[in-house]
């Protein structure tokens, strides 16, 4: 009987896991995850934090998801080593697990910055459940809160911790939030939507120190400006998972390097999700590569065909998703951008054309064809007969009916 | 199982099915009370007209769905027995991933309530609304593979 060791019990482990099974239903699947939970949605950690959601709503998958599955599933466990020579992984606890085909799936961590003061207590990342409930339990005697960074990470902690009425000014290096997902407009309207419900953001502004004897008391800014808080919450992107590979003769570079059936160097080894390199870091992607890694495993040959950045974010009841190239670099002749603003309707609306194909869109406050937007994207569609119905309101799927692959069956 | 397919030629645009899909999802199910319905009722079919043609649009409960694979709170669930997409409403957070990759955009995210809808082919009745509705027949409700 064939054996399965899947390290990461998240989005690209589980993903892996039920891949598998639909293939092989009786080969042995081994789990093995240092956090002490049955599979849980990262994402919305923030709204568990928020207050939002329950923390047995955070678990995706039912109770018996590991039993009905016949997975063996061994948490709390820290795996220390990958040993391809003996197809086995070495844990921290010296106990060994031998495989014929290992899925790594370790994610990823906060990278905290190499400033004064950073090691002091007070200070979090926000990337696991035990993170937030550390940072709950002490909602009770904060009264202030410092987040680092502008990203998805920092924004939806500090909109959590401002949900649960916490004072919170968010420090920014660059000059525009979210950086990795929206243009400057787009940022604009969701910096206004933010302020407006309380949260302060310094803009172009880095922390250079974390000051406190013992408790943290206060950070100071690179200006001099020093101002208190006696938390801090730290979104300044995320490192790849790879110690346990250092010396396994996998190749890495910021992350495990894995070809186009997410396979590592060594053939029985794959990887995928936020421990890849090149990752996007986000939950879709990471679901589809375990899918595909699954199903390869499995004795499939599914080729991974890459992964477009894309994500869907709503603060205060503005939604904003981006897709693909969303910025481009000013008087670059090669791209083509089509835009609507409406400040008062708060929406916006930018479609990112290269030789009449789409490559990225932002869709702010208006949502709803996204994924058809998504679907013109992929399927690398030329829009030259139908550029000047882009815009519209009303431009939809029946648009695009003609230049699809796949032909229609509901419509006769 | 049965599906809805639509026949172009005789679809009008007259909507009947939009506000005959809206008011089966209400509370009231009276036009004049569900208008005024605190959380009101969207409906989960557009039509949209494009080129003279009117093409209805709603979920199509597709097999391999992209909403269900997008999904991170696991509220979507594929149902093979249904053949349809069920979702989960005590679980959604409203973070639109189903909206943002449904290849079809006939997800509709409801800003107020922070849920997404989409048609559950009026589970509970034998015959969706809109069928009922439509006064050409253009709606057509029948078995398929
Ligand atoms: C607060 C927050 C909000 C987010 N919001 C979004 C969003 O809106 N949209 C989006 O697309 N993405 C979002 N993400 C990112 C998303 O959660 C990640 O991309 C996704 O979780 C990656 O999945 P993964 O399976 O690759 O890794 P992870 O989810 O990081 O899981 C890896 C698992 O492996 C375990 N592990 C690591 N090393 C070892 C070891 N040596 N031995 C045993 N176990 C180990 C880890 O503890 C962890 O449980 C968010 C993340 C956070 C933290």
């Amino acid at each position: 009987m064939k054996q399965f060791v899947i390290i990461g019990n998240s989005a690209a482990g589980i993903a892996a896991v039920e891949a598998i099974r639909s293939k092989d239903k009786t080969a042995k699947i081994t789990i093995i995850s240092n956090e002490e939970y049955p599979v849980y949605c990262r994402c919305m950690i923030s709204y568990y934090l928020a207050g939002e959601v329950k923390e047995e709503k955070l678990f995706y998958r039912p109770k018996d998801f590991y039993q009905k599955n016949n997975l063996e599933l061994i948490l709390n466990k820290k795996v220390s080593r990958v040993d391809p020579k003996k197809n086995r992984v070495v844990c921290e606890d010296k106990t060994q697990v031998g495989y014929d085909a290992l899925f790594i799936a370790t994610g990823a961590r906060p990278r905290f910055p190499a400033i004064p003061g950073i090691k002091k207590k007070g200070i979090f990342g926000l990337r696991t459940l035990k993170d937030a409930k550390e940072i709950s339990s002490l909602i009770p005697v904060t009264k202030s809160i410092s987040v680092l960074g502008g990203g998805l990470i920092g924004l939806k902690a500090a909109y959590a911790l401002r949900k649960r009425g916490i004072e919170v000014k968010v420090v920014v290096k660059s000059k525009q939030i979210l950086s990795q997902m929206l243009d400057n407009p787009a940022a604009a309207f969701l910096q206004k939507r933010l302020e407006d419900n309380g949260i302060e953001l310094l803009l172009g502004q880095d922390v250079t120190e974390i000051i406190g004897e013992g408790d943290i008391q206060a950070v100071k800014l690179g200006s001099g400006k020093v101002f208190g808080c006696s938390m801090v919450v730290v979104g300044k992107g995320v490192e790849p998972n790879i110690d346990l590979v250092k010396e396994a003769g996998i190749d890495c570079k910021d992350g495990i390097i894995v070809n186009n059936l997410l396979q590592t160097n060594i053939p029985n080894v794959y990887a995928g999700g936020d421990v890849c390199a090149s990752s996007h870091a986000l939950w879709p992607i990471a679901v589809e590569q375990g899918r595909l890694a699954g199903l390869n495993m499995a004795g499939e040959k599914i080729i991974y065909d890459g992964s477009l950045g894309m994500n869907s974010i709503e603060f205060f009841g503005l939604p904003v998703i981006s897709l693909g190239i969303y910025k481009t670099k000013e008087g670059d002749a090669a791209y083509e951008e089509l835009k609507v603003c409406d400040p008062k309707e708060n929406t916006y609306k930018k479609l990112v054309l290269k030789g009449n194909i789409l490559v990225g869109v932002i869709l702010a406050g208006k949502i709803k064809n996204s994924g058809v937007f998504l679907r013109l994207i992929r399927e690398k569609i030329d829009l030259s007969s139908i550029k000047d119905r882009l815009l519209a309101d009303d431009f939809g799927c029946p648009d695009i009916l003609d230049l699809v692959k796949d032909k229609e069956k509901v419509y006769v | 199982m049965k599906s809805l397919s639509y026949d172009v030629k005789k679809c009008l645009g007259c909507k009947s099915c939009e506000i005959a899909c809206g008011l089966a999802h209400s509370l009231t199910q009276d036009l004049f009370k569900a208008v005024k319905e605190e959380k009101l009722s969207l409906p989960r079919k557009n039509v949209y007209a494009v080129k003279g043609k009117n093409f209805p649009l709603s979920c199509r409960h597709c097999d391999d769905a992209k909403c269900v694979t997008a999904c991170m709170s696991g509220c979507l669930v594929y149902d093979q027995d249904k053949g349809m997409v069920m979702h989960d409403e005590s679980r959604c957070v409203g973070c639109w991933m189903c909206v943002m990759v449904c290849p079809y955009g006939a997800i509709r995210p409801d800003l107020k309530t922070k849920i997404p809808l989409r048609c559950d082919k009026c589970k509970d009745k034998d015959e969706p609304a809109c069928v009922k509705a439509c006064p050409t027949g253009a709606i057509i409700w029948k078995e398929t593979l």
